[in-house]
C-alpha cells in the first residue's frame, strides 16, 4: 500500500495546490531580491485574513450549486456598521460588537437565502441585486461620513497585528490566527458533522438529496446566512485592520472570493471541495497578487492580465496535477489487486 | 448743486474705478435653473463637503431652481457619471457641476447635454481633452500640486532620498496630472536632484488595496525613504501600513490628505507633512460658476470675470495644463504639519 492510495481525492487535491504554491513561491524568489523570508509570511498570512473568511463562507454556498455576489458589500456594510457603533459607544463590550458584526452579516445572508430558496430565484440574479442593494444601503447609512481610525478603541486596531506566537521571523498574528481557527472549524463541521454534509448531497444531486428526506431549500437558507454569517466577521476584521472605512470597502471581494474558491479546488457546479483548499486558493492569489507588485518585469497595467492569467495557470496545474494523482493512485491500487 | 456735482463726479469716478478692472460681472441673483452636482460617487467626505458649499451658494444666489446633489454609487463609477450626464441633458438640467472620473469617456454624452443646452462645468477632476465641458474650476493650479508635493518630499527626506508614488486609480485624470506636474518639477530644479522617484503604485481609493501597495512598496525597495500619495484614502492607509508594521522612523508618508483623517499619522511622525484645499469653497465658486453660465450671464470665454460671493473675483483663463481647455482657478491650498493640524481637524 503506498501513501497515495491511502489518500482521499480531496487531500490529493490540497496536496496538488500546495504544490502549485509551492512552485509560484520558488519562482518569485529566483526573480525578486530579497523575495524569501518571514516578512513575506507576515504579509501574507495578516492579508489573507479577510479574504479566507470570504472564501470560507462562498466555499458553502457554492457547494450548494449557488453562488454569493454580494459578500463585499456585506463586509462594507458590516464594516461601517460595527465602526459607526463603536465610535458612539467606545466603551462597548469587544465580544458584543463581534457579535453585532456577526448578527448584522448573518440578517444580510438570511435575505439573500430566502429569495434563493423559497422565491426561487437564481442566486446570480438575487446576489447580484443584493450586492447593488447593500451597498446603496451603505452609502445612505455613511451619510457621505466615514470612518476613522482615530475614533476606534485600540484594542480593536492593535488586535490583528498582535503577536500570538512566532517561529523565527514568522509571526502569527491575531488576526490570522483567528480566521484560521474559523476555518479549521468550518472544515471539521464540515467533514464529520451530518447536518453539515447535507451541503454536499444537496449540491451534487437535488433530487437524490430530496428523495433521502433532506429539505434542500432549508439548506440553501442555511448556506447563504453562513456566508453571510463569514462576511459580518470579515466585515469586523477589516474595521480592526484598515480602521479607516469608506463606501468603497469590500469592493471587488465577490471575485476575489469566487477566484480563491475555485483555484482551491472547489467545483463552480456544486457538490465538491473544501474550505481549506479555498484557504490555500486565498493564499495563492493573494500571493501572486503581491508578488506581481513587487515583480519589476510586469507593468502596473498589465498586472490585472497577469494576475488573470496565472490564476488560469494555477487551476489548469492543478486540475492537471490531481488528475494525475488520482490515475496513479488507480493504477497503484489495481496492480494492489492483482 | 455742488453736492449733485460732486456726486456725479464721484459716481463717474467710481465707474471708471470698476472700468481698470475689466467690468467685474456681478451675477444677479433670483434666476431660476436647475443644477445637478455629479461627484466621482457618493458616500466620500470631500464630495459631501463641495455639496455644502453648493448648497450654500444656492441659498446665497437665491436660485428658485433645484440644486440636486447625485452620484453613481462607488462600482459603477464610470458608467453611472454618463448615465446622470445623460439623463441631465434630456431633462433639459440648466448645468451639470462634474467632477469627472470617467475619463475621455464621458465626452459623447457631455457634448449631447452641452447640445441640449446644459452647461457641463467640470470641478476636482476636468474631462483630459477639454471636449463637451464649458470650464473646470480648478481647485489649485496643477502645476504647483507638483512643486508643493516636489518640496514636501525635500523637506521630509532631507534633500536626498528615494521616493514611490501611491497614486488612485490608473485613469483618474486628476492624479495623473499632478504626478506628471511633480516628475517635471523634479526634474526641472536642480535643488531636487538628489530625490530618486523610483515607482507609481495604484490602491484604487480602495483602504485595502492602498494599504497592501504601501507594504509591497516597501519590501520591494527596501531604502525607500517616503510614499507621496496625492488621494485622501491612500496617504491615510499608508500611513496606517506603515505605523501597523512599525516602519514610520525609515519611511515617511506625504501627499493630499484630510486634516480629521491624518491627525494621529501627523502628530505621531509618520505623516510629517501633507497638503489639501477646501473643498467647501471648491463647491461654492463651481456653484458660482455654473450658475452664471447657466442664466447666461457668463458667456465662459476667456478673460471673463466675475464675483463669486465671499470669495471674491475670478478670471476665465486658459488652462495651461489642456490645450484648448478653460479653467477658473480656485487656490490657494494648506500645508499642514504638526503645528496646524490640530486646529484643523475639528
Amino acid at each position: 500500500m503506498s501513501l497515495l492510495s491511502r489518500l482521499s481525492p480531496a487531500a490529493l487535491r490540497i496536496l496538488a495546490l500546495l504544490a502549485v504554491l509551492a512552485i509560484v513561491v520558488i519562482f518569485f524568489a529566483s526573480q525578486i531580491e530579497g523575495y524569501l523570508n518571514g516578512r513575506l509570511f507576515n504579509r501574507i498570512s495578516s492579508s489573507v485574513a479577510i479574504m479566507a473568511l470570504i472564501a470560507t463562507g462562498q466555499t458553502l454556498v457554492i457547494l450548494t450549486r449557488n453562488i454569493d455576489l454580494s459578500v463585499g458589500s456585506m463586509v462594507g456594510f458590516t464594516a461601517f456598521a460595527t465602526g459607526s457603533i463603536i465610535t458612539n459607544h467606545p466603551e462597548l463590550n469587544p465580544l458584543l460588537l463581534l457579535l453585532y458584526s456577526a448578527l448584522v452579516g448573518t440578517a444580510f445572508g438570511t435575505v439573500n437565502g430566502l429569495l434563493v430558496a423559497y422565491a426561487r430565484v437564481p442566486s446570480i440574479i438575487v446576489t447580484l441585486a443584493t450586492m447593488a442593494l447593500y451597498r446603496s444601503f451603505l452609502v445612505e447609512y455613511s451619510d457621505a461620513k466615514s470612518i476613522t481610525t482615530n475614533s476606534l478603541p485600540a484594542w480593536l486596531t492593535d488586535f490583528p497585528n498582535m503577536p500570538v506566537f512566532s517561529i523565527g521571523a514568522m509571526e502569527f498574528r491575531a488576526g490570522f490566527t483567528a480566521s484560521l481557527v474559523v476555518v479549521i472549524i468550518v472544515h471539521l463541521c464540515l467533514t464529520q458533522l451530518r447536518p453539515a454534509r447535507t451541503l454536499f448531497a444537496v449540491g451534487s444531486n437535488p433530487e437524490a438529496a430530496d428523495m433521502a428526506g433532506i429539505d434542500a431549500k432549508r439548506v440553501v437558507l442555511a448556506a447563504f446566512a453562513l456566508s453571510g454569517l463569514m462576511a459580518g466577521l470579515a466585515g469586523f476584521m477589516f474595521l480592526a485592520r484598515f480602521g479607516t472605512i469608506t463606501v468603497v470597502a469590500g469592493l471587488g471581494f465577490e471575485l476575489k472570493s469566487v477566484a480563491s474558491a475555485v483555484v482551491g479546488g472547489v467545483n463552480i457546479f456544486g457538490g465538491s471541495g473544501s474550505v481549506i483548499g479555498a484557504f490555500l486558493g486565498a493564499i495563492l492569489v493573494d500571493l501572486l497578487e503581491t508578488s506581481l507588485v513587487r515583480w519589476a518585469v510586469v507593468s502596473e497595467f498589465w498586472r490585472e492580465a497577469v494576475l488573470g492569467a496565472l490564476i488560469l495557470l494555477a487551476v489548469a496545474t492543478d486540475t492537471i496535477l490531481s488528475r494525475r494523482l488520482t490515475k496513479l493512485r488507480a493504477k497503484k491500487s489495481k496492480e494492489a489487486a492483482k | 448743486m455742488k453736492h449733485v456735482l460732486l456726486g456725479a463726479a464721484a459716481a463717474m469716478m467710481l465707474s471708471t474705478a470698476n472700468f481698470a478692472y475689466a467690468d467685474t460681472i456681478k451675477l444677479e441673483p433670483g434666476k431660476e435653473t436647475n443644477m445637478v452636482l455629479l461627484p466621482k460617487f457618493l458616500g466620500i467626505l470631500v464630495f459631501d463637503q463641495a455639496n455644502e458649499g453648493a448648497q450654500e451658494a444656492h441659498k446665497e444666489l437665491a436660485n428658485p431652481g433645484k440644486l440636486e446633489f447625485t452620484g453613481p454609487t462607488p462600482e459603477n463609477s464610470t458608467a453611472g457619471q454618463i448615465e446622470i450626464m445623460t439623463t441631465a441633458g434630456t431633462q433639459k438640467q440648466g448645468a451639470v457641476m462634474l467632477s469627472n472620473n470617467a475619463g475621455d469617456q464621458i465626452v459623447p454624452a457631455a457634448e449631447a447635454a452641452q447640445a441640449a443646452g446644459t452647461k457641463v462645468v467640470t470641478w476636482d477632476s476636468p474631462i483630459p481633452n477639454g471636449k463637451g465641458e464649458s470650464v473646470f474650476v480648478a481647485q489649485v493650479d496643477f502645476g504647483s500640486i507638483g512643486t508643493v508635493m516636489a518640496d514636501m518630499a525635500m523637506d521630509i527626506l532631507g534633500g536626498k532620498g528615494k521616493m514611490a508614488v501611491l497614486s488612485a486609480t490608473p485613469d483618474a485624470s486628476n492624479q495623473n496630472a499632478w504626478i506628471d506636474s511633480m516628475k517635471k518639477a523634479l526634474a526641472a530644479d536642480p535643488k531636487y536632484a538628489g530625490i530618486e522617484l523610483v515607482d507609481v503604485v495604484y490602491g484604487d481609493d480602495q483602504a485595502e488595496v492602498s494599504y497592501n501597495r504601501a507594504l509591497a512598496l516597501v519590501d520591494k525597495y527596501p531604502d525607500l525613504g517616503l510614499i507621496m500619495s496625492p488621494t485622501t484614502v491612500g496617504i491615510q492607509a499608508s500611513a496606517k501600513a506603515m505605523q501597523d508594521e512599525g516602519l514610520c522612523d525609515k519611511v515617511k508618508v506625504s501627499g493630499l490628505g484630510l486634516p480629521s483623517e491624518m491627525l494621529s499619522y501627523t502628530m505621531n511622525g509618520c505623516a510629517p507633512q501633507f497638503a489639501l484645499w477646501d473643498f467647501r469653497d471648491l463647491g461654492y465658486l463651481t456653484y458660482f460658476t455654473a450658475y452664471g453660465l447657466a442664466t447666461g450671464q457668463l458667456k465662459g470665454e476667456i478673460g471673463e470675470t466675475f464675483a463669486a460671493g465671499r470669495m471674491g473675483d475670478f478670471t476665465i483663463e486658459a488652462d495651461p495644463g489642456r490645450e484648448g481647455a478653460k479653467r477658473i482657478l480656485m487656490g490657494p491650498f494648506t500645508v499642514y504639519n504638526k503645528d496646524n493640524v490640530e486646529a484643523a481637524a475639528k
